[in-house]
């Protein structure tokens, strides 16, 4: 089922929790809504369930107007971040629950309960009830719960936060298996910008209630729109430093140490002279320079960590600290001076007080 | 979050509280206001529900009655009988059972028993024990060389029998209580204590005494209000009579009395104001420092 | 080590004196209730019948009618709480769940109404009844005890504790709120309402002033009140008077064993029922 959401607002007695939103997500596809506490995005995920009403905008699930539709009616699924299992019924009446409230036939519903629970490998532990389950085992349970309706959608709430970090790479994949074989249009909302990147189709990004960017997981990562974006992803963080455009419009000045940065292609907008800027460069994008003639920034060595395959070399350009990925065969010791190089096209370029990325 | 009332929630909540309001606005709301303005009803046919004057005369009626004052008086000589007794029995009962020890809960059942039984079948029970002649109660006073005494029919200990009888039925609540509130008690202060080289009566004394103070106060006033209200013991253990001479005449009983053996309805509700305004005051007090007592 | 054996030993003596202390009306009711008549009224007391007169109970029983005093007892005892908790479960759900104008004040103002001693309810209330024309039948016994506060109280904070997800998993499952309250709440609540329908049908049973004002005729007495009437009539026969007096006190002493923990918990939690 194809979800629009157009001009979707919510306001709660004082704060507008979602502003605006206009979204249009594909059948079929797994899209993750991210962003800090306090973005919206449980909000926006409660509105999709009909657990709110929005205060204005449409919500539109294939071609039908949803806004007044109570959530029973909305052929959806819906798992918690605390699972919400009814702890006094077994796994299977758990599962049973939402059938047995459509009134379906009892074997009927037993039998799709048990191809549920197959489906997501619990077929096992029918009988027990969710106290004596793990946390995974809780949550394969609540996904099969949300799955027998056979529902066009499925939302997670941030249904990977109580688990422990080895089950939470298990279940997310878990999930993206069964809703691939389910085929099932997803949403999915998690703060761990990690989580979001490896399983989705999309990710919608979203601070202070507001829509930041809504592309392909690898797009937003390597095109952010602007600096919010750029900085909520990756890990360690981008590097940002304070910098001015030169009057051809391709050359970068750092304002602490004025060494500068050529960019492939000058900047189309001439008024953008004058502004100041942030030139934003992963820690992955630097490479250690050997070749004293081709432009670098000098920086000196303050630690060099060894983190599994890389090394994490912390440095200081004038005043500013930044990290850098490098390879380990590299020997650097603490306070060498070295120059290190950015890869091409990889420098982006923020407007300080906007934050739009001017380069993408 | 999005939860603001609304007038469509308002309207279901009013069918799910409907069968419980109905009930307590009738039968307890009401007879609140009620009650009020009966006690200033001086002339009153109840089969008619007609009045035909009102004023202060019940009141002017309850306080120039001797008798009033003597259940007012008997009343608050239940009281203190009781009140102090019964906590400290109950604090040092409890204590002793938040010891390791082995058999707790059955103890605890035990003690808790008489708090579930009929007030008057128990009272029942304990004008046998009473009994002047044949009590086991003097029975064994008179191991002691005690000799007989007249429990329920001399004047002076109408209220002492009273008295044991309301301390062994309500022990078991209180001790309850202060095993919860005992509970509550981080260990590691005694842990502290006991390094610092603090003796059992010692710790009794610096730390469970003080740290229970809120448990304390709470049972006292809990207590009070009840005693206050003591009516069936009185009214099963002498048969009915206020004792012998009324020498156990509480506060409820004479508003029964006026109430049901009189039915003088006006005096009855402004004696039973009477007793809401002193169980008033208690509560206030409790809900002032209940308060500010808090670790 | 010595000292500590010591006071532990100490520490029993105690509780053991004050155990026998609880015990011994029971022990005396039950060794009196079991005697032949002759050896009540004797002095030293004898403990321990010569011979057990289990007659003394069927001879009590039919000497009054405590046949109907009984069916009094468990009609009003089973539909009063039966009553309660379906008023309080509803009344408990809107005041946890259902946000709605003067929620608030009302539950304040209710609050504050159990401050009030039952003691000035009695007169109007025994006024209404009569207007309603109930008394001495059992809606008079029965209907003003279908509310009550305090449990409503008690179970709004057990309710407080169920997770709002649960209701909003069970509103997406398709399940109204009615239904919700009656197939999830309500099996989760067990232990909260198995206290207040326990403390409940203790209070019912014991009732005795409310039962003593409400009913004249002897069909229409309770148990306790049967008891009293009964005990002018019996004299000095305290074998039966006390066979009596167990028939009323045993049954609520059997409940509080098998399901003491409801009780206790109850107590502690709330500690306001006296």
């Amino acid at each position: 089922m194809k979800i629009q959401l157009k001009d979707i607002t919510m306001r709660f007695d004082h704060t507008t929790a979602v502003d605006h939103l206009n979204v249009t997500i594909e059948e079929g596809k797994l899209v993750s809504l991210l962003g800090p506490s306090g973005c919206g995005k449980s909000t926006t995920l409660y509105m999709l369930a009909g657990l709110y009403r929005p205060s204005e905008g449409e919500l539109y699930f294939g071609e039908r107007l949803v806004n007044k539709i109570e959530p029973e009616n909305r052929e959806i699924g819906m798992v918690f971040q605390n699972y919400a299992l009814y702890p006094h019924l077994t796994v299977l009446k758990n599962i049973m629950f939402p059938l047995k409230m459509a009134k379906v036939p009892k074997k009927e519903a037993e039998a799709r309960a048990k191809e549920m629970a197959a489906l997501v490998q619990i077929d096992h532990l029918l009988d027990r009830k969710p106290s004596q389950l793990s946390g995974g085992q809780q949550q394969r349970v609540a996904i099969a719960r949300a799955l027998v309706k056979k529902p066009k959608l499925l939302l997670l709430d941030e249904p990977l936060s109580n688990l422990d970090a080895r089950l939470r790479l298990e279940m997310r994949e878990e999930i993206r298996r069964i809703q691939q074989e389910v085929g099932i249009t997803t949403i999915f909302v998690t703060h761990d910008q990690e989580e979001a990147m490896s399983i989705s189709d999309h990710v919608l990004l979203m601070k202070d209630g507001r829509m930041q960017q809504y592309s392909a997981p690898q797009d937003m990562y390597d095109y952010p729109k602007n600096k919010f974006v750029a900085q909520f992803l990756g890990n360690p963080p981008i590097n940002i430093f304070p910098a001015k455009l030169s009057d051809d419009l391709q050359t970068i000045v750092l304002q602490d140490t004025r060494e500068t940065l050529q960019l492939e292609a000058p900047i189309s907008d001439p008024a953008a002279m004058n502004g100041d800027y942030e030139l934003g460069i992963r820690p992955e994008d630097f490479y250690i320079e050997t070749d004293s003639v081709k432009a670098g920034l000098k920086v000196e060595t303050i630690r060099v960590e060894r983190i599994g395959r890389d090394n994490l070399l912390n440095a200081k350009l004038g005043q500013i600290n930044l990290r850098a990925i490098i390879s380990p065969d590299v020997k650097i010791n603490k306070g060498d001076m070295i120059t290190l190089g950015i890869r091409p096209g990889r420098a982006r370029l923020f407007d300080s007080s906007s934050g739009h990325n001017l380069l993408h | 979050m999005n939860d603001k009332p609304t007038l469509n929630k308002t309207l279901k909540a009013v069918l799910y509280l409907l069968p419980a309001l109905v009930i307590i606005v009738t039968f307890s709301i009401y007879p609140i206001v009620k009650s009020f303005f009966m006690s200033f009803y001086t002339d009153y046919d109840y089969f008619k529900d007609l009045v035909y004057a009102r004023g202060l005369d019940n009141y002017k009626v309850i306080f120039e009655d001797p008798e009033f004052w003597k259940s007012l008086g008997n009343t608050l000589l239940f009281v203190v009988g009781v009140v102090p007794l019964s906590i400290i029995i109950s604090l040092v009962i409890a204590t002793l059972l938040n010891q390791k020890i082995k058999f707790r809960g059955l103890f605890r059942t035990i003690y808790f028993l008489p708090f579930v039984t009929s007030v008057v079948a128990v009272s029942i029970v304990w004008r046998w024990i009473f009994h002047s002649q044949y009590g086991v109660l003097n029975y064994f006073l008179g191991l002691f060389g005690i000799s007989p005494i007249n429990w329920l029919t001399d004047p002076t200990w109408a209220m002492p029998s009273l008295v044991i009888l309301a301390i062994w039925k309500g022990l078991g609540y209180n001790i309850i209580i202060f095993l919860a509130g005992l509970q509550n008690i981080n260990q590691q202060y005694y842990l502290a204590a006991k390094i610092d080289g603090a003796g059992a009566w010692e710790r009794f004394k610096n730390i469970t005494v003080p740290l229970l103070s809120p448990t304390t106060f709470f049972i006292s006033i809990v207590s009070i209000i009840n005693s206050f209200k003591v009516f069936d013991e009185v009214y099963a253990l002498f048969g009915g009579q206020p004792g012998p001479a009324g020498s156990a005449e509480t506060i409820v009983y004479y508003i029964y009395n006026k109430f049901y053996g009189e039915w003088d309805f006006g005096v009855a509700s402004a004696a039973a104001y009477v007793l809401f305004l002193v169980i008033f005051i208690f509560t206030l007090i409790q809900l002032y420092f209940g308060k500010k007592v808090n670790y | 080590m010595q000292k500590e054996a010591l006071s532990k030993g100490f520490i029993y003596l105690l509780l053991i004196l004050g155990s026998i202390l609880m015990l011994l009306p029971f022990v005396w009711m039950i060794s009196t209730s079991l005697k032949l008549p002759n050896e009540v009224m004797i002095m030293p007391p004898k403990w321990i019948p010569s011979d057990i007169q289990w007659s003394n109970y069927i001879e009590a029983w039919f000497s009054a009618p405590f046949a109907i005093y009984s069916v009094n007892s468990v009609i009003v005892l089973i539909s009063s709480t039966i009553g309660e908790l379906i008023t309080t479960i509803l009344a408990a759900y809107a005041f946890s769940r259902i946000n709605f104008y003067g929620r608030e004040l009302i539950f304040s103002v209710l609050l504050g109404t159990m401050m009030v001693p039952g003691e000035v309810l009695l007169i109007p209330n025994f006024v209404t009844l009569s207007n309603l024309g109930w008394i001495d039948h059992y809606q008079a016994l029965i209907v003003p005890w279908l509310a009550s506060i305090f449990s409503i109280f008690l179970l709004r904070q057990f309710f407080f504790s169920i997770p709002k997800e649960l209701s909003f998993a069970a509103k997406i499952d398709g399940c109204s709120d009615f239904r919700f309250l009656w197939s999830v709440m309500v099996p989760l609540a067990k232990p909260a309402l198995i206290t207040i329908a326990i403390l409940k049908a203790i209070g019912s049973w014991n009732a005795f002033l409310w039962p003593l004002i409400v009913t004249s005729s002897e069909e229409m007495r309770t148990l306790p009140v049967g008891l009293i009437s009964f005990s002018t009539d019996a004299g000095t026969r305290y074998e039966l008077l006390m066979a009596a007096s167990s028939m009323i006190i045993l049954p609520m002493i059997i409940l509080f064993i098998v399901l003491q923990k409801y009780i206790i918990e109850g107590v502690a939690r709330a500690g306001i029922k006296g």
